[in-house]
């Protein structure tokens, strides 16, 4: 039996009538990263906040490592670490207050400071006060601040929003590591399924507040399996071809595509063709279709 | 978990200017009162002479509620600011710490800012009127009474646009308000009017009434404060 560590049923939340969050049965187990996908305003960050406690649920239940959190708010929240949205800090203090400022609420000790200053990688600047740092900085502060109580869990909103790219690959090996090294179950939200489906071992997507899809990333990638994309000679000819051997293909101009992309069904599409004399050009994955069928998803039930 | 808080606020207070503001309230009242006496020295002395201190003490009474209350708007104001400027509500709350312990810190840092300001108006009359020549018969009592009884009677107004200004990000409106609440708080307009009782803590008879008012009525705002801060969402 898996050990959940957030587990939610029946989760809502109104505003003024309309259902910002509705019926969210979220499960996340121990160990797990969790990618929370939707487009914007799909009802994420609303979802977190209640996880957190900053809002409450106009409905439904949190369970957070198996304790209610109407209840028992602050043991739970001494064993989670959050990074909502746009980081928050104090620009007229140094890095080193910022993290002192949350150190003295939450009681860890004084050397833990320097010791997420140095994950984070912003030792060098921890004197500076932090209304000159870049939104880069200024987010990797916010994951420091968020690591600062050792958690056991830790929510994640956006966490990579407004950072370039080597800012994104530092910030994705670093939630990667997590689970690994510390045994911290993650829970990312974003709007991209791009930057998730590189860390993420299950995914939740979220449309206009309801979970639409709940389960491994294996099996979302299953499900958008791709195709493979060949360019030859002649296409028209190579598709009769194909077709003889038992290969169903499709012609896009001098493109072939094939719907399967196991090695063996490659390799005998390939050798096929060779041995008729056509000539291959490239031969390529097509992995677009896993955007697509996020897209897909998330765009079920919008009229155009 | 309130030490806690509170130790938390001391250290974001760092930098933002908030002790000299402290400061420059008492100075002011003091400053404009060495001005009025310089000026009309000898006219004064001799409308005084029964009870120069007295006459010293009774001058600056007059405009301390207007000081105060200017005080304790812009205070509170920049006292929230520090949370609402980058948004660290959302960061703050959602540590493990109560959000009545939040609440109260902040009051609490408030108040021991606005005791400062009482100490050093007490301290800066006795100066200005040792240094007009007044003489060394203090009366200690009154001069502590000049700051301390007025701020004990703001004591609900304190807690009332503390809770406005931490609630609403658009600071406008507590400020505006401070500001009337502040000019109107010079007159006299009714003794049941919570907005007279830091004048009239100082100058009325039956002080000590106003004192339990103050008292009082800061405990029964502050516990409202209190009980909508911890229900209200956070954004």
């Amino acid at each position: 039996m898996k050990e959940w560590i957030i587990e939610t049923s029946g989760l809502s939340k109104r505003y003024k009538g309309r259902y910002a969050v509705s019926n969210l049965n979220l499960k996340i187990g121990r160990g797990e990263i969790f990618g929370f996908l939707g487009p914007n305003g799909a009802g994420k960050t609303t979802t977190i906040r209640m996880l957190l406690g900053l809002i409450q649920p106009s409905g439904g239940n949190i369970q957070i490592f198996g304790q209610p959190l109407r209840r028992n708010r602050l043991q739970i929240l001494r064993r989670v670490g959050s990074l909502v949205e746009y980081p928050s800090y104090y620009g007229h203090l140094s890095a080193t207050d910022n993290l002192e400022a949350i150190r003295r609420i939450i009681d860890a000790p004084k050397n833990r400071i320097s010791e997420v200053l140095d994950i984070v990688g912003l030792s060098k600047e921890a004197k500076r006060p932090v209304k000159g740092f870049s939104l880069g900085m200024k987010q990797r502060l916010g994951i420091a601040s968020a690591l600062l109580g050792s958690p056991e869990l830790l929510v994640l909103d956006e966490p990579t929003n407004g950072l370039d790219p080597a800012g994104i690959l530092e910030i994705r090996e670093l939630i990667k590591a997590m689970p690994r090294e510390h045994g911290i179950t993650v829970l990312i939200s974003s709007h991209l399924l791009s930057e998730v489906e590189q860390m993420a071992n299950t995914v939740g997507i979220i449309r206009q507040g309801e979970m639409v899809f709940q389960d491994s990333m294996a099996s979302l990638r299953e499900q958008a399996h791709g195709s493979m994309a060949l360019r030859v000679s002649d296409s028209m000819k190579a598709m009769r071809v194909l077709a003889q051997s038992g290969i169903p293909s499709q012609h896009e101009g001098a493109l072939l595509t094939i719907g399967q992309t196991d090695d063996e069904y490659v390799a005998r599409a390939v050798r096929e063709l060779v041995a008729s004399g056509h000539a291959v050009y490239r031969v390529e994955e097509r992995r677009k279709s896993l955007e697509e069928l996020f897209l897909r998803i998330v765009g079920e039930g919008r009229g155009l | 978990m309130m030490l806690k808080a509170m130790h938390s606020d001391w250290l974001k207070l760092k930098g933002k200017g908030l002790w000299f503001l402290v400061c420059l309230g008492p100075v002011g009242l003091i400053a404009m009162q060495a001005l009025n006496f310089g000026l009309r020295y000898d006219y004064l002395k001799k409308s005084y002479a029964a009870d120069l201190w007295g006459g010293l003490l009774n001058n600056i009474a007059v405009f301390v509620p207007i000081a105060l209350l200017m005080g304790i708007t812009i205070l509170c104001s920049l006292l929230a600011n520090i949370e609402h400027h980058t948004s660290s509500w959302k960061q703050l709350l959602a540590l493990p710490i109560s959000r009545t312990a939040v609440f109260f810190s902040k009051f609490a840092v408030a108040a021991i800012m606005l005791g400062v300001s009482c100490i050093v108006l007490a301290l800066g009359s006795i100066a200005l009127g040792l240094g007009l020549g007044f003489g060394w018969a203090l009366p200690l009592a009154d001069i502590a009474k000049l700051g301390f009884y007025p701020f004990i009677a703001a004591l609900p107004l304190l807690a009332l646009l503390l809770w406005m200004c931490l609630t609403l990000r658009n600071q406008a409106v507590p400020i505006t308000l401070g500001v009337v609440l502040a000019v109107l708080s010079m007159f006299a307009i009714a003794e049941w009017l919570p907005l007279t009782w830091p004048l009239l803590a100082y100058k009325a008879q039956k002080q000590e009434i106003f004192l339990a008012a103050g008292a009082l009525g800061g405990l029964v705002v502050l516990l409202a404060g209190m009980v909508h801060f911890a229900r209200r969402d956070v954004d």
